[in-house]
């Protein structure tokens, strides 16, 4: 071993310079870059993240192909000529940000259980950084998959509308859902430790709130109690003011107050839960 | 900071327990006589209290030492360092550490201490530099890539830090720790079980490494053991705890001068009692352990011919002889070696607080 190690005598210890005293931001940074290098270093997940969208398109997306198109317009509710791909899309793209919190939630638990949490939780890092840092993290994943969504939709002959101003109002409403989703997502599994847990919110959450949104299907056919749920659901507010562009070039911007004021609530009652009851291990 | 890196009082941890716990300031270190015998069954307020982990303890580590925390599994050894580090809070009493009171202002303290875990914990899917990045980061260092390369030269890892360190030999992770623990310059590095699980070479490495880390950085150290000769190698002082107490206080040559006298273990088929051996002449304490039979003597080489003699040597399964050491110390104060106890009482009371509360 060398000698030649900083040695200071004892009394005259140089303390290495630091940030903002008291900030957070370095410890936010540095824990959600971490969540992204691990996520997007595995191949499965760069895999799962390209294919899923088209399989969505492909599978779900030829559920109608054989349909008359007027009886699909009757169906959909939507102006002659929109395909159910067009009417889909915003649908399936405000799906896909529902489950985003659960692998937030899963590398909480793995961090969790090999005692990275320990780790953390020794440096001057608050909880409420720890938890945020994995909102932003799994939220940030789920975004990926907006380019990947669209590129493919165009591939299938999607018809799109919409100015850009538009555009981007509606891809704000998706990341306001996405982080909304994974705030709820996180809070919930704060105590937890189990491997089983995220999976099974993950179903028992998606689910309902999938097929209760007009995600999928115009939720005018619902029956009432379903249309109540649809009405409270911020994954059918993302579909239709995603709708409201794609198909009708004219979105109601209440949608994307009702989604920013989702994902604010989310967060505020998240960053709360986490300080208290995120465990250790 | 006058000299001592950590200062506790009546630092007190209690695990579970009902509303009753809020009492504990009052309560006294508690008065438990017989030790060590587990009750059968244990009163309910036991429960109620939950398992003291950590009882009152008293704590003066200097700056600048090698402290050790020398004590059986499940002594409580690990859960001090989830107080002193601010992992866990205190159910009563105060501790500083480095100068600030670890509940009143646990961020400045964790930017002055280390920690190396038991378990190596490092994240396996990042290289070397990148956990060092990613600790460099939680500490708030802005200027940290030159002491990085420093420390990992230091530690001979320069040539593998790109390497995911899911590829590091063992050796080469608990390396990698004591560099991340480093980083920031803290005054204090607490080493939770460094060397459990390590081979013999690992092990002496290890060891060197602990003594450079505190001369040539002059970085205190705190680590906990259940390794006699590891605390005798490397501590300058030691405390022994036991129950979640600490039951000696002293450097190792200190402690073993309390103890003027060797212990004969005896194991023998022949029926014995206290009052035979005790009458062997030379033996001046007699503890029994079901079949085992502890004898303090003042000196072993004199006393077992007399022992011999008194009993029938045919029936004698065993004898050993315990020449003063830590050992010893902790033989003479509780009655048991270390890697005896732990096993068994704490893990039956833990056990039966359980079973009360899934019955509730």
């Amino acid at each position: 071993m060398s000698a030649d190690v900083p040695r200071g005598p004892p009394g005259q210890r140089r303390m290495p310079p630091r940030g903002v005293v008291g900030g957070q931001w370095s410890q936010f940074s540095g824990l959600t870059a971490r969540e992204l290098i691990k996520t997007f270093r595995n191949p499965w997940v760069i895999l799962i993240t390209f294919a899923q969208p088209f399989m969505w398109l492909a599978f779900f997306g030829s559920s109608f192909a054989n349909v008359s198109v007027a009886y699909l317009d009757k169906l959909l509710d939507a102006p002659p000529g929109t395909g159910y791909l067009d009417f889909l899309l915003p649908g399936v793209l405000a799906t896909s940000m529902m489950s985003v919190g659960m692998f937030g939630s899963m590398s909480t638990i793995q961090d969790k259980r090999f005692g990275f949490m320990k780790r953390i939780l020794i440096t001057p890092t608050t909880k409420a950084t720890v938890y945020l840092s994995k909102v932003v993290g799994s939220a940030t994943r789920g975004l990926v998959q907006i380019p990947v969504m669209i590129v493919a939709a165009w591939a299938f002959g999607v018809h799109f509308n919409g100015s850009v101003l538009m555009w981007a109002g509606w891809i704000a409403g998706l990341v306001l859902l996405g982080i909304g989703f994974s705030a709820f997502f996180l809070a919930i599994t704060a105590s937890s430790t189990d491997w089983q847990t995220p999976g099974v919110i993950a179903n028992f959450i998606t689910m309902p709130l999938m097929f209760a949104s007009g995600a999928l299907f115009p939720a005018s056919n619902y029956p009432g109690w379903m249309q109540t749920i649809a009405n409270w659901n911020p994954v059918g507010y993302s579909a239709l003011l995603g709708r409201g562009v794609l198909v009708y070039a004219n979105p109601d911007w209440l949608y994307l107050g009702y989604l920013g004021l989702f994902a604010l609530l989310m967060i505020v009652i998240g960053t709360l839960v986490a300080a208290r009851y995120l465990r250790t291990e | 900071m006058n000299g001592y890196a950590i200062v506790t009082e009546k630092m007190t941890k209690v695990y579970g327990g009902g509303s009753l716990r809020l009492g504990i300031p009052g309560v006294p270190p508690s008065a438990r006589a017989e030790r060590g015998v587990p009750r059968s069954p244990p009163p309910v307020e036991d429960d109620a209290r939950g398992i003291v982990a950590v009882d009152h303890v008293d704590m003066r580590v200097r700056s600048g030492g090698v402290f050790g925390l020398l004590g059986p599994n499940g002594a409580g050894k690990t859960t001090i360092i989830k107080l002193l580090t601010g992992l866990s809070d205190l159910t009563a009493g105060t501790a500083q550490v480095a100068g600030f009171d670890v509940q009143k202002d646990p961020l400045e303290v964790k930017q002055r201490v280390g920690w190396v875990a038991a378990e190596v914990i490092l994240d396996d899917d990042l290289s070397g530099w990148e956990n060092l990045w990613l600790q460099a980061k939680l500490q708030r260092l802005a200027d940290w890539k030159g002491r990085a390369e420093e420390l990992l030269k230091y530690f001979e890892l320069t040539d593998r830090k790109k390497d995911k360190v899911g590829h590091y030999s063992t050796g080469m992770r608990k390396k990698l720790e004591i560099a991340l623990a480093l980083l920031h310059e803290p005054e204090l590095i607490f080493m939770d079980e460094p060397t459990i699980g390590l081979d013999p070479n690992t092990r002496q490495m290890l060891w060197q490494l602990i003594t450079g880390v505190n001369r040539e950085f002059g970085t205190s150290v705190l680590l906990t053991t259940h390794y006699i000769e590891e605390a005798d190698r490397l501590c300058s002082e030691v405390a022994i705890i036991d129950h979640g107490r600490f039951v000696a206080q002293g450097s190792p040559a200190e402690l073993k001068s309390r103890v003027q006298a060797d212990f004969v273990e005896l194991e023998t088929a022949e029926e014995v009692t206290d009052e035979r051996l005790r009458g062997i002449p030379g033996v001046s304490e007699v503890r029994t352990q079901g079949k085992v039979w502890m004898l303090k003597v003042a000196s072993a080489e004199e006393v077992i011919p007399n022992i011999l003699r008194a009993l029938d040597a045919g029936k004698i399964h065993r004898i050993n002889v315990e020449k003063p050491s830590l050992e010893t110390v902790f033989l003479n104060i509780t009655g048991k070696h270390i890697d005896q106890v732990g096993a068994d009482i704490p893990d039956y009371r833990k056990f039966y607080a359980s079973m009360m509360r899934a019955r509730r």
